[in-house]
């Protein structure tokens, strides 16, 4: 049960890292880029994949808890990472909604 | 909004990086400080320097969680438990954020930063919470062995109820205002539930992201995200909080502590009077 929960742990971990690390090297890289060439091009491109691995990078944890706790037959929390996840597709949609409108 | 200048991004990473590191020192997020500085400093509306804010806030919680992977002082259980209030709290944050006046959030902030700097002079004493290694951790309890004692801790985890709705709460200001919200649980979570102080922060420090993940959403979406000066404070931050994490200032955490209550209080000061313009 404990080594499970700390396997579980540092796989998460894991995930976390590769999201954030990759986020900032594509804001490292996309910043000078976009501020020498203000005009859409790779600079603006590399930026946005930044910001979109890391708005990604905590939903995927959510993702890969409720898969976990799938294979754990862990049925409540199972629910309840769903819920979260439920949540943030429900922000998502709500800001496409108000894009629309203004 | 200020066009974003490669001066403009130099300043914001600057400052990202005061606040991150200021945030490390105090174990508080930076966006108390970024926030005030983006919207009454730079002249951000109060909405998009939210939601740079918020990035900040993801970048610096998902950094922090793979650092202390591992060491078992994150409760996974109970943290995904608050999270569905929390993201609850941050996505109706978000969207009440659409409709309600700058001047509303501004006052509100004045009022979240006043009251971050009374609690913060009123709790210079902690409570500790007191462990007993026999004790049963339930399902929502946890046990990690802390170094500074040699010991294993374990706790059970007591009034559920209030730190769901604390997190609530905390969550819905978290995406109003741009802040990543632990200033609000963790004295929660450590009076009155019965974590350790490090597991509660630790908690703390993980949940936020999926937080701020839940309100960075609908500003993104809706092109309030402005992502040069997202990038250029997220590098900031990142680059302060490293620093902070790594300098052992020889100031009493005493001092730490009445010079930030008396930056929040000014920051509260100055968001009541320079606001609302």
């Amino acid at each position: 049960m404990k080594s499970s929960d700390t396997r579980f742990e540092i796989l998460i971990g894991r995930v976390l890292r590769t999201g954030v690390v990759t986020s900032i090297v594509c804001l490292a890289i996309g910043l000078p880029l976009s501020l020498a060439w203000p005009e859409p091009g790779a600079g603006a491109r590399l930026l946005n994949i930044g910001i979109l691995f890391l708005i990604a990078t905590p939903a995927a944890r959510v993702v890969l808890s409720t898969i976990e706790y799938i294979l754990e037959r862990d049925w409540p929390f199972a629910v309840l990472t769903s819920i979260v996840l439920l949540e943030l597709v429900i922000g998502a949609v709500a800001a496409l909604v108000f894009h629309r409108k203004i | 909004m200020p066009a974003v200048t490669p001066t403009l991004a130099l300043i914001i990473f600057a400052a990202g990086a005061v606040a991150g590191s200021t945030g490390a020192l105090l174990g508080l997020g930076g966006g108390i400080f970024l926030v005030p500085f983006l919207n009454l400093g730079l002249g951000f509306p109060i909405a998009m320097a939210a939601a740079i804010s918020l990035t900040t806030v993801i970048a610096t919680s998902s950094s922090v969680t793979a650092g202390r992977a591992g060491m078992n002082l994150m409760n996974f259980r109970f943290g995904m438990l608050l999270e569905v209030a929390t993201a609850a709290g941050s996505v109706l944050g978000g969207i009440t954020a659409q409709l309600v006046a700058q001047t509303t959030l501004q006052r509100l902030f004045a009022f979240v930063t006043g009251a971050v700097a009374v609690v913060t002079i009123a709790r210079s004493t902690q409570r500790n919470v007191i462990t007993d290694p026999r004790v049963d951790p339930g399902r929502l309890g946890g046990r990690f062995f802390d170094a500074e004692t040699g010991a294993t801790v374990v706790y059970r985890i007591r009034r559920l109820p209030l730190a769901v709705v604390v997190s609530f709460i905390a969550g819905n200001v978290s995406s109003l205002l741009g802040i990543g919200g632990g200033f609000m649980k963790v004295p929660v979570l450590n009076a009155w539930c019965g974590m350790p102080l490090r597991a509660a922060a630790a908690t703390s420090a993980f949940m936020i992201g999926v937080t701020a993940t839940g309100g960075a959403i609908i500003y993104y979406g809706n092109g309030q995200l402005q992502p040069v000066a997202a990038a250029a404070a997220i590098l900031g931050v990142q680059a302060g909080s490293w620093l902070g994490l790594r300098a052992s200032p020889n100031i009493p955490v005493r001092v730490l502590k009445l010079l930030l209550a008396a930056v929040l209080g000014s920051i509260s000061l100055l968001m009541l009077t320079r606001g609302g313009r």
